[in-house]
């Protein structure tokens, strides 16, 4: 396999302490995001697959949780990499927002109703883009005032802004234009009509469509390599979902980042990801190419997902389900998590972990049993797209 | 033809410099004139201007008595007169003090009194519960372990005591108010501090690179103040009441015009159908204290929906 790697996440485990024992919620998870790719790491609710990405970030709050085991590696220049779970907290806010950026499940709850949408972009070019600013307005970033600088970075309280603009009235006007302008920029790449409009908005005022445009305009102000979405459309309008999805399409297209999906939508999946992970329980279960997985999963798990969606030649009144529930991650005993809800499990699932293991080139299933799984294939006719899924509407 | 469009152009351009300032200014605009809407809190408001126009004239409306202000002037020829007897509107006490000069004089010594204790408090309680919420863990649980520690002694009880070791003067009233009433406020920020920091749009400041400060002062905050608003309005009330009761048991000087001390003055005489001194007095205490939570209350009902009706 060739070392041509973006992020790669190895042996990650995460663990919330909470009084009734310690949570497993991620347990051992290894896998790897190439330049320009497209990973969906899909899984129901409470599976790990939101921690997951969030600790990418390392952005999972520390008590309670807890990075038990694991590296994150994030390649850099010349063949360099960078650690994110060790390194020190202001190299993590340097690759934040600049390499790797997310955008959240809710844009209503992801921006901060006291400020105008305006304001909260300036922000992320304040912090990473200080000296584009100051080189706009007209004034050599080594020769910047403290002042200057302050302005440009957003720090400056309002008394500051004010004295500021009074006592150097034009130099002002400049940063002022120069911090707009980069923001009407960055909004209009998202596709927003009337951007110096929205920027004087509050967030209440626009609709979820919009905010979730301002929320991808603001994750990708600073080309990041990465873009982690998190559901990013599950708080959305139907209508508005295809859209949004169309638009990251495009900018990672135009920019050549890498896109890691965070979905339980696997109509989702077979449209837009390259390559898959399912998740069970804090662990993966089976990774390869989206639409290998999908025409031919061979995790019994990820044949109840599959198997669970409803299809036009499913009779009324009968939509599958994986029977059981999902098992407890406190403490959890060392076996196969999905053994219990199984119709393949021997006895050798209930007393060990099965290890991802090659199966095809590229592939990979964390399953003992997986030779006798693989026969109950779905057939990839099943899977509705998003257009079949119009048509019957539509019928 | 061309009017017309030189005329759009003109609103255009109008339109292109309201800035993100004059939006803030248009979203303050409106919640007062969503406040103003309740006749409560005009009332209030009212009164509270009635008070402070009282406080800043009062050299003013009474000459002031040489050399302490402070101390009411004696009319010996007119001990216990009643309202109208001989120039003193609302009458005089016991030793000749005139009631109105009391009350006009006090309600300088209250409006420094609640406003040294409110924003004291409010300052150094939002920075305790800042810090224990933003740092969390074991700085945290010690701090609000302090917080505790103060919340279980009653405020009244508390202050008293604190008062009563620093001896009979004005300024221990104060002192000791201030070192019982900003617990509520480490409390209050603290929860909200908490709350406010799992919502998304700090994670999504996190996640662009913000640094902590910057996160605190421009995400947490400003969505976590409102509650110290009504509580700082309601407080700038509570804490004269508070004051009050403190000279009213004799833990402000002798003769000073404090409201408090006034009821307590002309309690004595209350048996013996001097009744002006106390009234008048505890009318001024009343009001104020109304005022202000009728104010805190409608802004609460405004900034703070979800507790409508608490």
């Amino acid at each position: 396999m060739s070392e041509n790697w973006l992020l790669k996440v190895q042996d990650l485990s995460v663990h919330f302490h909470s009084p009734r024992g310690v949570v497993h919620a991620v347990d051992n998870v290894s896998f790897e995001i190439k330049p320009g790719e497209t990973l969906a790491l899909v899984g129901e609710t409470g599976c790990g697959k939101s921690v997951t990405a969030r600790s990418i970030l390392r952005l999972v709050p520390e008590p309670p949780g807890e990075y038990a085991s694991g590296k994150i590696l994030l390649s850099q220049d010349q063949d360099q990499s960078i650690e994110i779970l060790s390194a020190p907290i202001k190299a993590v806010r340097a690759i934040r927002g600049e390499r790797i950026s997310m955008i959240f499940q809710d844009p209503g709850k992801a921006l901060n109703p006291a400020l105008t949408i305006g304001r909260q972009l300036a922000e992320v070019f304040g912090e990473h883009r200080m000296d584009m600013i100051l080189e706009n307005a007209g004034i050599e970033p080594d020769k910047a005032s403290r002042a200057d600088k302050m302005i440009a970075q957003q720090r400056a309280s309002f008394l500051q802004i004010r004295l500021f603009s009074l006592l150097r009235s034009k130099k002002g006007k400049a940063l002022q234009k120069s911090i707009d302008d980069a923001v009407a920029r960055a909004l209009a790449d998202t596709g927003i009509p009337n951007p110096r409009k929205i920027m004087k908005s509050y967030p209440h005022e626009l609709s979820g469509g919009m905010k979730q445009r301002v929320m991808i305009a603001q994750a990708l102000a600073c080309d990041p390599d990465l873009l982690i979405a998190d559901e990013p459309t599950t708080a959305l309008d139907v209508t508005i979902q295809a859209r949004i999805l169309e638009l990251i399409q495009e900018m990672q297209k135009r920019r050549g980042m890498a896109v890691l999906y965070i979905t339980h939508d696997l109509s989702l999946v077979r449209e837009f990801a390259d390559r898959v992970a399912v998740m069970y329980a804090g662990r993966i279960v089976e990774t390869g190419p989206a639409v290998d997985v999908l025409a031919s999963p061979q995790h019994p798990y990820t044949q109840g997902l599959l198997g669970a969606i409803p299809h036009r030649r499913t009779p009324r009144g009968q939509l599958a389900a994986i029977p059981g529930s999902v098992p407890q991650l406190v403490s959890p005993p060392a076996q196969c998590h999905f053994a219990s809800r199984c119709k393949w499990a021997a006895e050798a699932c209930k007393s060990v972990v099965p290890l991802l293991n090659s199966t095809e080139t590229s592939r990979k299933v964390a399953c003992l049993r997986f030779d006798t799984a693989e026969k109950l294939s779905v057939d990839i006719g099943d899977m509705p797209a998003r257009a079949e899924m119009g048509e019957v509407a539509a019928e | 033809m061309s009017s017309v469009s030189k005329q759009n152009k003109k609103s255009q351009q109008e339109k292109s410099r309201t800035t993100a300032l004059s939006v803030k200014w248009a979203r303050r605009r409106e919640v007062a004139l969503e406040v103003l809407r309740n006749p409560l809190t005009v009332i209030g408001l009212v009164i509270i201007f009635l008070f402070l126009m009282m406080a800043a004239f009062a050299p003013l409306l009474v000459e002031p008595n040489q050399p302490d202000p402070y101390q009411s002037p004696r009319d010996w020829s007119n001990i216990d007169a009643a309202p109208g007897v001989a120039g003193h509107i609302l009458g005089t006490d016991s030793t000749g003090g005139d009631v109105l000069y009391g009350i006009i004089w006090g309600s300088r010594l209250s409006l420094q009194l609640s406003l040294t204790v409110v924003l004291f408090t409010l300052i150094f309680g939002t920075i305790v519960g800042s810090i224990a919420a933003m740092r969390g863990g074991k700085l945290d649980n010690l701090l609000m372990r302090i917080v505790d520690v103060f919340l279980s002694i009653p405020e009244l009880i508390f202050a008293l005591a604190i008062a009563a070791v620093l001896g009979p003067d004005f300024s221990n009233i104060i002192l000791a108010l201030a070192a019982v009433f900003w617990v509520k406020y480490a409390r209050i920020i603290r929860g909200e501090i908490i709350r406010v920091k799992q919502a998304d749009y700090v994670a999504a400041a996190k996640v662009v690179g913000d640094s902590q400060w910057n996160i605190y002062r421009k995400d947490v905050l400003p969505n976590a103040a409102t509650p110290l608003i009504v509580q700082a309005t309601l407080d700038m009330g509570n804490v004269v009441l508070i004051g009050a009761t403190l000279s009213f048991i004799g833990l402000a000087q002798a003769g000073l015009t404090e409201w408090g001390a006034l009821v307590s003055n002309g309690q004595s005489g209350l048996l013996a159908g001097e009744w002006w001194v106390s009234t008048f007095a505890g009318l001024a205490i009343v009001l104020w204290a109304l005022a202000f939570n009728l104010v805190g209350d409608g802004l609460r009902d405004v900034l703070d929906p979800k507790t409508e009706g608490r």
